[in-house]
């Protein structure tokens, strides 16, 4: 699962060989016998990375390597080699389209790799403003979309979620029916309004809960003259609207004698 | 970060751990101002992380071993005004000082030292190079007057 993972993975920019490196390094933590099969993946490997839909520029690619890289606080920052460079090189945020492509698996570490990428810009923007220096990558402002890397990840990540939610409904709406993961029901405020009121754990009863029953899910009596206001403001501009929009047909129609009247 | 805006669930005795999958928190590893002890890290967290948080955190997911935290919540000035004399307040941050186990010490790294890139010889680049420094060879001033300006004639 790892291999096939890290064989899929492989093909694009820096942020996925980040995720094969920490995955293979997993892999390698796991069980000696997926080390095997990675390496025997190297040689498959070479063929599809330039077939790419994105630009993997061949000469940024580094080197596979299945050594366990030195975990710890160095993953905040760059690589070493990038210290210092004015540029770095960095690819395209994840679609959600890209994304429903994956396995469970894969998005689990992929959230992970996303999040250290997230920290580790984090780390270099504040260190940054503390050597009150250009951070080494505003050119991660994509000259398209003019975005910092950190929010393209920040998307990325949001997009992420997004998928995994879809399947998370999907998979409750199958085997339980609910359309909700979080229970609630339709309450009437103080002011008369209805709304959707999503429910909270609490430890006792709601008739022993002293700062829920100030909440009062109920309209009291005087409230009705402001209720019966309310609806009459909203009404009046609802008609203001139509009617505006009526005079504006009449005032085309007069002008522009062959255009069709609107249906509204 | 605050994308997921959930209330954690209830706990009572007995309950299974809570486990957060796919943590929505980010930790930026800072500089720290004061000088610390080798062993401690510094890191600004997120306001509803705690300290059990940023040790499983780093556990974790960053396999590092952690002895000891702190944290304490930074209060940032709402005093400043912009050019509307509006207040504007810059937020607050928690900032947790994590003692590493294991004897291990940690040093901040010098991030931003410049490389000496040498450009190709025989290249626009070096000549462009070389024709800037001569100019700043003849903008200076003569060594042996001993730092006296060009302004006093002799």
């Amino acid at each position: 699962m790892a291999a096939t993972s890290v064989g899929r993975v492989l093909t694009l920019c820096r942020q996925f060989q980040n995720a094969f490196r920490i995955s293979t390094s997993l892999a390698v933590q796991q069980s000696a016998l997926t080390l095997t099969k990675s390496q025997s993946y190297l040689d498959r490997l070479t063929y599809p990375l330039l077939s790419s839909n994105w630009h993997c520029h061949v000469g940024q690619c580094r080197p596979l390597h299945t050594t366990i890289s030195r975990r710890g606080l160095e993953e905040f920052f760059d690589i070493p080699e990038n210290w210092g460079e004015a540029t770095v090189k960095s690819g395209a945020p994840w679609t959600a389209k890209q994304l429903r492509t994956k396995s469970n698996e894969d998005l689990h570490k992929l959230w992970y790799v996303l999040l250290k990428e997230k920290n580790m810009l984090l780390t270099i923007e504040q260190e940054s403003k503390r050597q009150r220096i250009q951070m080494p990558s505003p050119e991660r402002l994509k000259k398209k979309l003019r975005q910092p890397l950190s929010l393209q990840i920040e998307r990325s990540m949001k997009r992420l979620d997004t998928v995994v939610k879809e399947r998370e409904d999907a998979l409750r709406l199958l085997q339980t029916g609910q359309e909700r993961a979080r229970p609630g029901a339709w309450r009437k405020d103080i002011f008369g309004r209805v709304y959707w009121y999503r429910f909270r754990e609490h430890a006792l009863p709601w008739y022993m809960n002293k700062r829920y029953k100030r909440k009062r899910f109920y309209t009291p009596l005087f409230v009705t003259p402001h209720i019966r206001l309310r609806l009459e403001k909203h009404l009046r501009a609802k008609t203001r609207i139509q009617n505006k929009e009526r005079e504006k047909q009449t005032v085309l129609q007069e002008k522009f004698p062959q255009i069709k009247a609107q249906s509204s | 970060m605050a994308q997921r805006l959930f209330i954690y669930p209830l706990y009572q005795i007995g309950n299974p751990q809570l486990r957060i999958f796919r943590p929505p928190f980010s930790l930026t590893l800072v500089r720290p101002g004061k000088e610390q002890p080798q062993d401690t890290v510094q890191f600004r967290i997120p306001m509803e992380m705690t300290k059990c948080d940023v040790r499983n955190y780093l556990e974790k997911i960053y396999n590092v071993p952690v002895g000891a935290v702190r944290t304490r919540i930074q209060y940032c000035t709402n005093k400043k005004r912009n050019h509307l004399n509006q207040k504007v307040k810059r937020p607050d941050y928690k900032v947790a000082y994590v003692q590493l186990a294991q004897q291990q010490t940690f040093e901040f790294p010098d991030i931003f030292t410049e490389k000496d890139v040498k450009s190709a010889e025989g290249s626009v680049e070096e000549m462009q190079e070389k024709f800037m420094e001569d100019e700043k060879q003849r903008q200076k001033p003569d060594l042996r007057r001993g730092g006296v300006t060009e302004w006093f004639g002799l």
